[in-house]
């Protein structure tokens, strides 16, 4: 009698978590297949009442990207848009590496130091993040113009420091602090200087955080707007804003904004995969200890 | 190692952390800079087109804001909004990461699967659930509704629909990031609780509420203080949706404070509006990190 | 494992590899350059400087992109440019006039745009440069060969209130852009519906529209800002009342609650309310457009130039279906619609003031604007001799069975810049376009919301020191 009991629960709390399972992947990747279809239509079949999901597809909107061959007479003859990939590429890896070697060591000292004014400085480094963004785009463009970073790769991976640092700092601060403080130690006691036990100990034990952060970091970056808009020009916009060119004054060009906008995920798409096994790697570990 | 002064060793360490901060507080520190410009600004007048007015308001701008009505109605959608987004999201957050945390198949798929939304940059999201939220014939949100026989949502164009909208717009594209951060924060548990609980022969429920929870919570406080930075801001989904509308209902701090700086150009009104937002964000941060170190030195123990 | 990564690694390389090829092409080649000397000007006198150019996404600034080069060849002047979607182009531009930085020398501008960037000195009049002729060969460049309400439209005196087509010219045009009605003719002549002459006639044909063909009856712009107020309403509420009432009087007084007014909004509102779209409070210009180019309203009254979309069948399920006809007339029988013109302007913080001149005059030259809107249909014409080209006529011709062409021209007769000149007119159409939603959502009755915004607007323009 029990075991026909157990075995119905377990039938229910299966369907249950193939329902909510199906559900959260519908949720979550449903807007993706409306972008992949309209990267496939051609503009007549977009303004179709009801939607149509079946329709002729046409790759012209990938060819426009890369080969510049727009539809509608737009005959772009240089398409800018590899460029501007090559440059979310430059200053979203940028940004992340330039954040993760500060930040580690910023969050090491935050985690296990106890100093004077210790809790002011995390707040200041979180407080970074805080402003909306036009408090300071302004000077921020004018202080560019002045030290000559307006339109730099260097400088938009300056800027993105708001955007990275003060989550990478607090994100891998609460990473180091899950660490047992005893592991340290024992580390110490074998002669290991501040260094080692941050090389040796710190950042193995915090694998799966650190991927974490720094998927999330190149996607904050990757994904900015506001910023790349008024610090960057033509030759540093990076995806986002060349995303949105495709708003022109007299008609959308949707088929073409949605194919930039799929094309655009694959590096965080990759980057992601590649990660994916450090936070199964940390599974063990801890399982392990 | 060089032999070291137990007194040399002492100034050494009291240096250190101080050292270790110094590559990212130089970072930092140049956006001082414009962030007090921006201040200085708010005192003024400051109106782009007519320079020959400048001069000093004090807290003229900021006086003002109390007399305008548009103000506050967007403090409390401000505020009313992040409250109600960061409830929803870290709580649907909370219970996906634990979903995905527990042994199910293909979590790993839909892990990566996960990701995706924070792919996209917001003001894409936005246009693009912009397209499925249009008018009730021709968005394919209200296509899909019809096969399950619920009538047309009128998303965007009504003043309810509009603000539900915003939410369902902001949580699609944000509530990856707090799954991922309480799923890592899962992931790096200790095992031992765990493990004391299970020879004890303790209940799901009595793990989750008084293990899981409690060493998750550092993680969970950050999730809110995170979202909450950004919900009280939030900003682009809502201006390549609605504009603030209809009739002003999803007008936050945010968005009019972009108004008065860029679209109106009265930098010093819009700055004033600017830095009562970022006095917001710091009030809730400072609030919710206490609760952090408070999490954080229990989990500690 | 390793494999994996390896196999990661390797596409992420070769994509680069493969951008970084892409992004190197070199761009096409053009040697139309006799045309070009013919003028009797030294093209070389500024070579060796360099110019950026910030552009709004048209068919125009497109039509030019592959043509720089051939301008650089010409004159030896190195060009830079950056284009963006308009709301982000005038971020940008306005971050750089502000603050006088001199990063673009040639700017895209208009006239309602010229009143917020000439105030504060921030744009350069044309005319100097025009009448110099060691800059400018008038005889080759035919000044005169623009129409001339567009070039008027481009001057202002700096006179708050008035001055439209007197004083500096401050861009040069190179469209026109009017607004007209466009109605389902096919829907207007299966249901016997009559091409509205009046605003009443409108919100008739409208409900009639929905009512027999069950799609909306009209669509509009509906977004709580100025673009929502500024074409198809504006001319509607300038011809309703004849071309007498300005939203400004001549002291300074907004007036959005005079009783012609508030009569005209309220008809506008409860027809868009009862025959619109039910999402009316957030469409852009182009859900507007896309809509009726989907075939799901019966009316627009917008942009002229949007019937290249209409009559398009790659892009509209509606061509060859649309007719179109004056933006209805008020009681004295005439139509005064709105006129915008993208035009080039040129940013007092330059320091290579004859280059961008020289740039000026060869992108609105008679050869290079009839390129532009032949090859790359940028309408509507800014020069006479364009929109008589037989080509062009060939291209916009067939529109609307010849409706479009004979519609518009007779709209440019009378079309007019629709705004009382001030420096904040963003600011009033934004404050007037928050109105018409009070009303819509029945929050208050169009008297009562029209009479806050007049207060609301008044007190902008005190406080601008425009008005005391």
């Amino acid at each position: 009698m029990n075991e026909a009991r157990r075995s119905h629960w377990a039938a229910v709390r299966a369907v249950a978590v193939l329902v909510a399972t199906v559900l959260l992947v519908v949720w979550t990747v449903f807007p993706f297949g409306w972008i992949l279809l309209t990267s496939l239509k051609e503009p007549r079949d977009m303004l179709a009442v009801p939607p149509k999901l079946v329709f002729q597809p046409t790759l012209a909107n990938y060819e426009a990207l890369f080969l510049g061959k727009q539809r509608g007479a737009y005959a772009s003859t240089r398409p800018d848009f590899p460029r501007f990939f090559l440059n979310s590429v430059l200053i979203s890896t940028g940004a992340v590496a330039l954040s993760v070697a500060t930040g580690i060591l910023a969050a090491y000292a935050l985690a296990r130091f106890t100093f004077p004014f210790k809790n002011q400085l995390a707040f200041l480094f979180l407080s970074f993040r805080f402003a909306p963004f036009i408090t300071f785009l302004i000077p921020l463009y004018l202080l560019f113009q002045r030290l000559g970073l307006y339109n730099t790769h260097l400088g938009l991976i300056l800027a993105y420091q708001l955007i990275t640092l003060p989550f990478t700092i607090w994100m891998l601060r609460s990473f180091f602090m899950e660490i047992p403080v005893e592991v340290e130690e024992a580390a110490q006691i074998d002669g290991c200087s501040w260094w080692g036990v941050l090389t040796r100990v710190m950042l193995p034990l915090s694998m799966p955080g650190i991927a974490v952060t720094v998927i999330l970091g190149f996607m904050f970056s990757w994904n900015a707007f506001n910023y790349p808009l008024i610090l960057a020009g033509r030759q540093t916009f990076p995806v986002t804003v060349g995303a949105i060119q495709f708003i022109s004054y007299e008609q959308v060009l949707w088929g073409q904004m949605a194919a930039a906008s799929l094309v655009a995920i694959v590096p965080q798409l990759l980057l992601s995969l590649s990660v994916q096994k450090y936070i199964v790697r940390g599974l063990t570990m801890g399982a392990v200890r | 190692m060089p032999a070291v002064t137990a007194r040399g060793r002492r100034r050494q360490n009291a240096l250190l952390p101080y050292l270790l901060l110094a590559p990212a507080f130089a970072l930092l520190v140049g956006m001082l800079y414009p962030f007090g410009l921006g201040l200085y600004y708010s005192l003024t007048n400051y109106w782009l087109q007519y320079p020959h007015l400048f001069r000093f308001v004090w807290l003229g701008n900021y006086v003002a804001l109390v007399t305008e009505p548009l103000f506050v109605y967007a403090l409390e959608f401000t505020v009313g909004y992040a409250l109600v987004a960061v409830l929803v999201q870290v709580g649907l957050g909370l219970a996906i990461a634990l979903f995905l945390h527990a042994r199910i198949p293909g979590r790993s798929v839909v892990r990566a699967l996960m990701l995706m939304p924070l792919m996209m940059p917001p003001v894409i999201t936005a246009l693009m659930w912009k397209i499925m939220m249009a008018s009730t014939t021709a968005g394919i949100l209200n296509y899909a509704l019809s096969f399950l026989g619920l009538g047309p949502i009128n998303w965007l164009g009504s003043i309810r629909g509009a603000m539900a909208s915003i939410l369902i717009i902001d949580t699609w594209g944000n509530l990856p990031f707090v799954s991922l951060i309480l799923l890592g924060g899962l992931q790096s548990l200790p095992g031992e609780p765990y493990e004391a609980a299970r020879v004890d022969g303790a209940t799901p429920r009595a793990i989750l509420r008084h293990i899981t929870l409690p060493l998750l919570s550092p993680f969970i406080v950050l999730a809110i203080t995170f979202r909450m930075m950004d919900a009280l801001r939030i900003f682009d989904v809502i201006y390549a949706t609605t504009v603030g509308g209809p009739a002003d209902a999803t007008t936050n701090l945010h968005m009019l404070a972009f108004q008065y700086s860029f679209q109106w150009y009265q930098m010093g009104k819009g700055m004033a509006h600017a830095v009562v937002l970022l006095a917001l964000v710091v009030v809730a941060s400072a609030v919710l990190l206490r609760f952090w170190n408070r999490a954080a030195t229990h989990t500690a123990a | 494992m390793g494999t994996r990564r390896g196999w990661l690694i390797g596409t992420l390389v070769g994509m680069l590899a493969l951008l970084g090829v892409v992004a190197s092409l070199p761009a096409q080649d053009d040697s139309a350059l006799a045309y070009y000397r013919q003028a009797k000007i030294n093209w070389r006198l500024a070579a060796g400087q360099s110019l950026t150019i910030g552009l709004n996404k048209h068919p125009f600034t497109e039509s030019l992109l592959p043509a720089i080069p051939e301008f650089e060849r010409l004159t030896g002047i190195k060009v830079e440019y950056l284009i963006l979607p308009e709301q982000e182009y005038f971020s940008k531009l306005v971050a750089d006039l502000s603050q006088q930085r001199g990063e673009f020398t040639v700017i895209m501008t208009g006239p309602m745009r010229n009143w917020q960037y000439a105030t504060p000195g921030w744009i350069m009049p044309l005319d100097e440069f025009i009448n110099d002729p060691k800059l400018t060969d008038r005889g080759w460049y035919r000044l005169d060969d623009f129409y001339p309400g567009l070039i008027a439209a481009n001057r202002w005196n700096g006179k708050v209130g008035g001055g439209v087509g007197e004083g500096p010219l401050y861009s040069v045009p190179v469209l026109a852009e009017s607004y007209i009605l466009a109605y389902r003719k096919d829907i207007f002549d299966q249901h016997k519906i009559k091409v509205p002459t009046t605003i009443e006639e409108m919100a008739e044909a409208a409900r009639l529209v929905k009512k027999n063909a069950g799609i909306d009856g009209i669509v509009a712009r509906g977004t709580p800002a100025v673009p929502t107020v500024a074409t198809g309403f504006i001319s509607g509420i300038k011809s309703y009342t004849d071309g007498k009432w300005n939203e400004v009087d001549d002291k300074l007084n907004t007036t959005f609650h005079d009783p012609r007014s508030v009569k005209f909004t309220q008809t506008w509102v409860d027809m868009v309310r009862a025959s619109g779209p039910s999402n009316w409070a957030n469409m852009t210009w182009y859900d507007a457009m896309e809509a009726f180019a989907a075939g799901q309203a019966g009316m627009i009254a917008d942009a002229d130039f949007f019937a290249a979309t209409y009559e398009d069948p790659k892009k509209s399920k509606i061509a060859g279906k649309v007719g179109y006809a004056l933006i209805p007339a008020g009681p004295g029988g005439k139509t005064y619609a709105g006129l915008w013109t993208w035009g080039l302007g040129m940013s007092k913080a330059t320091k290579n003031k004859d280059a961008a001149w020289l740039f000026i005059q060869w992108a609105t030259s008679p050869r290079t604007l009839l390129n532009a809107t032949v090859e790359h249909r940028n309408y509507n014409p800014s020069r006479v001799s364009v929109m008589n080209d037989l080509r062009v006529q060939k291209l916009m011709g067939g529109w609307g069975g010849g409706s479009y062409v004979k519609t518009q021209q007779e709209n440019l007769k009378t079309a007019r810049v629709a705004w009382v000149p001030q420096p904040e007119r963003t600011r009033l159409g934004d404050i007037w376009a928050r109105s018409l939603h009070e009303i819509y959502f029945n929050r208050a009755s169009a008297a009562d919301a029209l009479k806050k915004a007049s207060a609301e607007v008044d007190k902008v323009l005190q406080e601008a020191g425009i008005k005391k």
